[in-house]
């Protein structure tokens, strides 16, 4: 009896604290190395694409805006951390639909599948914070530990958005396969909307509210205002941040738990 | 008590008149409404599984076996009803289809077999069995894309062979490879149900349904129309396609 028992006993049966431990670690490993083809110089590679954009953005509108002496720090950090949000919710909007085929195998927490596919984007940020802390060394700006505290928490609410949209466009793109098309378009709109390649004071103080609707701005903004310019935001500021970063999570988790019980079915 | 239960489950699908899968086809065709059609696919479908059977489901194209088994692994949702299962279910579902070309065989492998629940441990540890049993150990970095579809559907079989916990489900077994590789296969089947283990096998097949399973289920329409033993049912099975014979195509399951 005890040698059938032993047989039924499933052979996954080492359930630890968290079960999909080797689901994710799997996931983010081989999405890494399919990516980048397994090798340190693929990522580096990768890595160019930024970098590229920011020279010679760096090199067309320094002269226009040769006044500001902080404005290839200010570039830097807003590239980067742009060049996040768009990799990551592009990696997040086809998350399901690129592992569908996983979805179709076994029941999993279908969740996995779209976080997972943000690391790539997580890990480049976390290379570029460290360049972007290195270029602040070298140009005299060194940061105080406050601020790179607060950089850290607007790094998180930013994730938590790009999290939030993912879960929702994941689920969604399922239903309209068009969506990647509109949020490219979407996207080249929000890197003009988004204070990047020019300082927000360029334009009126009335029109500063609408751009900070769009959910990269504070964060950008916030992020220059600490790196660079050392002043630490209002409460209000970091209050209406956190509020706008929980409402993206909330609202991509509940269209997610919405609709992906059945997403196995839109495949 | 009953391994798995399924208990009056429903399920059917809305089936448009017009197919409109993006935003621009929404908008442009927002002044004209669509119909649907539902298609019951599957219709207060009750059985039960007890620990160790080996249950067939058979049917033709289109009777909801593919459906029933998609709703017993927890992949579909049923509309009405309730599946309780007691047990972790292996499925091997549409195997073959299904991987990450970019990736070689190991990692594949690796990536399945954490999808079925198993630990990276015991992955690594029976990789080696399965890239023997898939007679794959020669391509084992070779990337998928290159692969041809019998080597990656036999990749396919021998990595939920191995991964097999409680209940295992196929889905069309024994359909791949060369008369070696289904002898595998078989060893392996047989192998696995004298270890106890619960199978649930769907097939077209009447001679894989009266060998390798003790019971069987006949479904037609998305109704359980027989249930009894194997034998019987292929041969309620055959006799059925015979006298339906000349009327016609049915729709895809």
């Amino acid at each position: 009896m005890e040698a059938v028992a032993e047989a039924l006993r499933p052979v996954g049966a080492r359930r630890a604290a968290f079960p999909h431990a080797g689901l994710i670690w799997t996931l983010v490993r081989t999405d890494f190395k399919a990516r980048y083809h397994g090798t340190l110089g693929g990522f580096v590679w990768a890595l160019l694409k930024p970098v590229c954009m920011f020279v010679v953005l760096m090199g067309v509108f320094s002269f226009l805006f040769a006044s500001k002496p902080e404005y290839k720090l200010n570039l830097i950090v807003g590239l980067f951390l742009w060049d996040f949000f768009g990799e990551g919710t592009k990696s997040g909007l086809m998350s399901l639909h690129a592992r569908g085929f996983l979805l179709s195998k076994a029941r999993i927490p279908s969740w996995i599948l779209v976080v997972t596919a943000i690391s790539n984007a997580m890990i480049t940020l976390g290379v570029f914070s460290l360049v972007i802390v290195a270029f602040l060394l070298v140009t005299g700006h060194a940061p105080t530990g406050e601020a790179l505290v607060a950089f850290a928490m607007y790094c998180a609410a930013l994730t938590a958005m790009v999290i939030g949209f993912s879960l929702a466009a994941s689920v969604l793109f399922l239903r309209y396969r068009d969506l990647n098309q509109v949020w490219e378009v979407v996207l080249q709109a929000g890197f003009f909307l988004a204070p990047i390649i020019y300082p927000l004071e360029i334009l009126p103080e009335r029109f500063h509210f609408y751009l900070y609707l769009w959910p990269p701005t504070p964060i950008i903004e916030f992020s220059r205002s600490v790196l660079v310019r050392g002043v630490m935001p209002t409460t209000t500021g970091h209050v209406y941040l956190a509020l706008d970063a929980i409402s993206c999570l909330v609202a991509g988790i509940f269209i997610f738990w919405r609709l992906s019980p059945r997403a196995a079915e839109y495949l | 008590m009953p391994l798995i239960e399924v208990d009056k489950v429903s399920k059917a699908f809305r089936i448009p008149s017009v197919h409109r899968q993006t935003i621009r086809e929404h908008l442009l065709g927002v002044l004209e409404p669509r119909r649907f059609q539902s298609l019951q696919v599957l219709d207060g479908v009750s059985m039960e599984i007890r620990r160790g059977e080996t249950v067939g489901i058979m049917g033709r194209n289109g009777s909801g076996k593919s459906t029933l088994l998609k709703v017993i692994c927890g992949i579909f949702l049923p509309d009405q009803g309730r599946v309780s299962t007691r047990a972790a279910i292996t499925p091997i579902l549409e195997l073959g289809v299904g991987w990450n070309p970019d990736l070689d065989a190991v990692d594949n492998v690796l990536l399945i077999g954490s999808v079925m629940g198993l630990s990276l441990q015991q992955i690594r540890r029976s990789m080696n069995e399965i890239l023997a049993f898939a007679e794959l150990e020669r391509f084992a970095n070779l990337k998928l894309m290159h692969y041809s579809s019998g080597m990656s559907a036999r990749l396919g079989y021998a990595v939920a062979f191995q991964a097999v916990r409680e209940v295992l489900v196929l889905d069309e077994i024994f359909a791949v490879g060369d008369v070696g590789f289904r002898e595998r296969c078989e060893e392996r089947y047989r192998q696995l149900k004298s270890l106890g283990h619960t199978v649930i096998v769907v097939s077209h097949d009447p001679r894989i349904i009266s060998t390798f399973c003790d019971r069987a289920v006949l479904l037609d329409g998305g109704h359980i129309v027989m249930d009894g033993v194997s034998a019987d049912v292929a041969d309620r099975y055959v006799s059925m396609l015979t006298h339906q014979s000349g009327s016609g195509q049915s729709g895809s399951g």
